[in-house]
């Protein structure tokens, strides 16, 4: 999931100054799984703005934020609330913000949230980077772990000198990658392809942006 | 003679550090270089050491040819994508340097510019592939050049790493790539130096032990608890204590002292880098004491 923190209320609210009235549109997906955009959240927004003397014509939680054709659809019955607002505040993601920039042209919109990375939740609310959508995967040689995200230098071809007794030396309190890849492959009787094999510089074109996808014209492949 | 073919005599080689400073007034920089000239085999020029901001390496290599030096031209892959490497690697080589460490580079958080974007396009076993390909005319896209480089090229390793095994595979797999030498991190304990060269023995290359002087007990903690890949062993430490503060730095040399002095009676590896940190105006006299002037 897209993992997002909610930005500074004081910089939210001197970015919307020149506002009055508001409409709020969350998701019922990852923003709501990091505690950034579901009904509570939207709810506690709703109250800030209308403590600063601002109108809120209303507040919906999209089903997910970053579809828009379903979420254009969603958002028909608000109509009159969005006609009367002059500003959206969205709280999910960056994709989700710009399908409102998408839907509404001739409206202000602005994200409550930075959106930080692809996460993996490990327990409620404690979320992990393990990929970072490099569009070229390289699990299939690193015993499903990836270098390129759990190493802070993304190395390819095992640690630097800085791993202290296996652990990281930019983040102490997490396992070095490769010591962890290391461990893997020799669990999986992998270490002679881990010693032999010498993983060539990525080809970073895959990550060229911005990408786009048509996953129809793929299925006819 | 040439820092390969001195190494490659047999000799017991001695290599130093010269680190850029942060600015243009490079007048004690010069004069580090002058206390070095005549007395070491090479002098490795770091490149933005700790990630910290300094005059580019290229660039110190270039003068510290001019003042009669060999240099070891450092090149991390921190701050520069391929392209940015191979241009600055085919100016060294019209610049006339020859010697190549090639590394990964310390992480810019350790550094002075920690919102810089960290690079790493490629990493030191990359590099060293890119190198060989240079060396060979041909850049890493596999395009022929118009005349090739000539370089010697090196890298790190680090014999005290915990756990080793990783960091034995990386050192082979940099040996593949073409290291043709290796100077260690730091070394204080020689009997564990001795397994890594058992290891290391097993290849055609030629090893450098890495020894930075211990000047104090609180730079011995400082090492063993902020720089990985080092370990001061205690024994290192109550040496120091029982020397007093008085006569602690004479303590710390001496232990380098007696340190190289063994791994040359016992021709136990190729020869020592001395990272002298602060401290280059006492490389002579270490090496003096050493038997190595």
């Amino acid at each position: 999931m897209i993992i997002t923190k909610k930005r500074d209320l004081k910089d939210l609210l001197e970015n919307v100054k020149n506002y009055r009235s508001f409409f709020l549109i969350g998701c019922s997906e990852c923003a709501t799984l990091c505690g950034t955009g579901g009904e509570p959240e939207l709810k506690a927004m709703k109250e800030a703005l209308e403590a600063e003397g601002k109108a809120v014509t209303g507040t919906f939680v999209a089903k997910t934020g970053c579809q828009v054709l379903g979420t254009k659809v969603e958002l028909k019955p608000f109509k009159e609330a969005l006609d009367k607002t002059d500003c959206i505040i969205v709280m999910s993601c960056g994709a989700g913000t710009q399908t409102a920039v998408d839907l509404y042209e001739d409206k202000a919109v602005f994200p409550s949230n930075d959106s930080l990375f692809l996460g993996n939740m490990t327990r409620l609310q404690f979320f992990d980077e393990r990929c970072s959508l490099c569009g070229k995967c390289i699990l299939d040689k690193t015993g499903g772990i990836c270098p390129i995200t759990a190493c802070p230098k993304g190395l390819l071809n095992g640690p630097c000198g800085g791993c202290k007794d296996g652990n990281c030396e930019i983040s102490p309190d997490i396992k070095c990658a490769w010591v962890r890849i290391y461990e893997r492959m020799k669990k999986l009787d992998k270490l002679q392809e881990f010693c032999e094999v010498t993983i060539e510089a990525k080809d970073w074109s895959a990550s060229q942006k911005p990408r786009a996808l048509t996953a129809r014209e793929e299925k006819k492949k | 003679m040439s820092f390969k073919d001195i190494l490659n005599s047999g000799k017991f080689v001695v290599t130093a550090e010269v680190g850029p400073p942060k600015g243009t007034d490079i007048k004690e920089m010069i004069h580090h270089m002058e206390i070095l000239k005549g007395k070491v085999d090479a002098v490795n020029v770091t490149d933005n050491q700790s990630a910290v901001m300094r005059i580019c390496s290229m660039a110190v290599s270039k003068i510290a040819m001019e003042h009669g030096l060999e240099p070891i031209f450092q090149m991390t892959c921190r701050d520069r994508n391929r392209i940015g490497l191979q241009s600055d690697l085919l100016g060294a080589s019209i610049l006339g340097i020859k010697n190549l460490l090639c590394m990964t580079g310390d992480h810019v958080s350790a550094g002075d510019h920690k919102g810089a974007k960290p690079v790493y396009d490629v990493e030191s076993v990359q590099l060293l592939k890119i190198v060989d390909g240079l060396n060979n005319g041909k850049d890493m896209s596999g395009n022929e050049m118009k005349g090739s480089t000539d370089f010697f090229q090196g890298a790190v390793v680090t014999p005290e790493a915990n756990p080793i095994e990783p960091q034995l595979i990386k050192f082979e797999k940099k040996i593949r790539a073409g290291a043709k030498f290796f100077q260690t991190q730091a070394i204080y304990d020689i009997e564990k130096f001795k397994d890594f060269m058992k290891h290391a023995r097993k290849f055609p290359v030629k090893i450098l032990a890495g020894f930075v002087v211990l000047k104090s007990v609180g730079m011995a903690n400082f090492l063993n608890n902020n720089v990985p890949g080092i370990r001061v062993p205690q024994v290192l430490i109550d040496e120091l204590k029982a020397a007093g503060k008085e006569k602690a730095l004479d303590t710390g040399m001496n232990i380098t002292v007696r340190h190289i002095k063994q791994l040359k009676e016992e021709k136990i590896c190729d020869g020592v880098h001395i990272m002298a940190i602060g401290m280059e105006d006492k490389v002579p006299e270490i090496m003096e004491r050493s038997g190595l002037l």
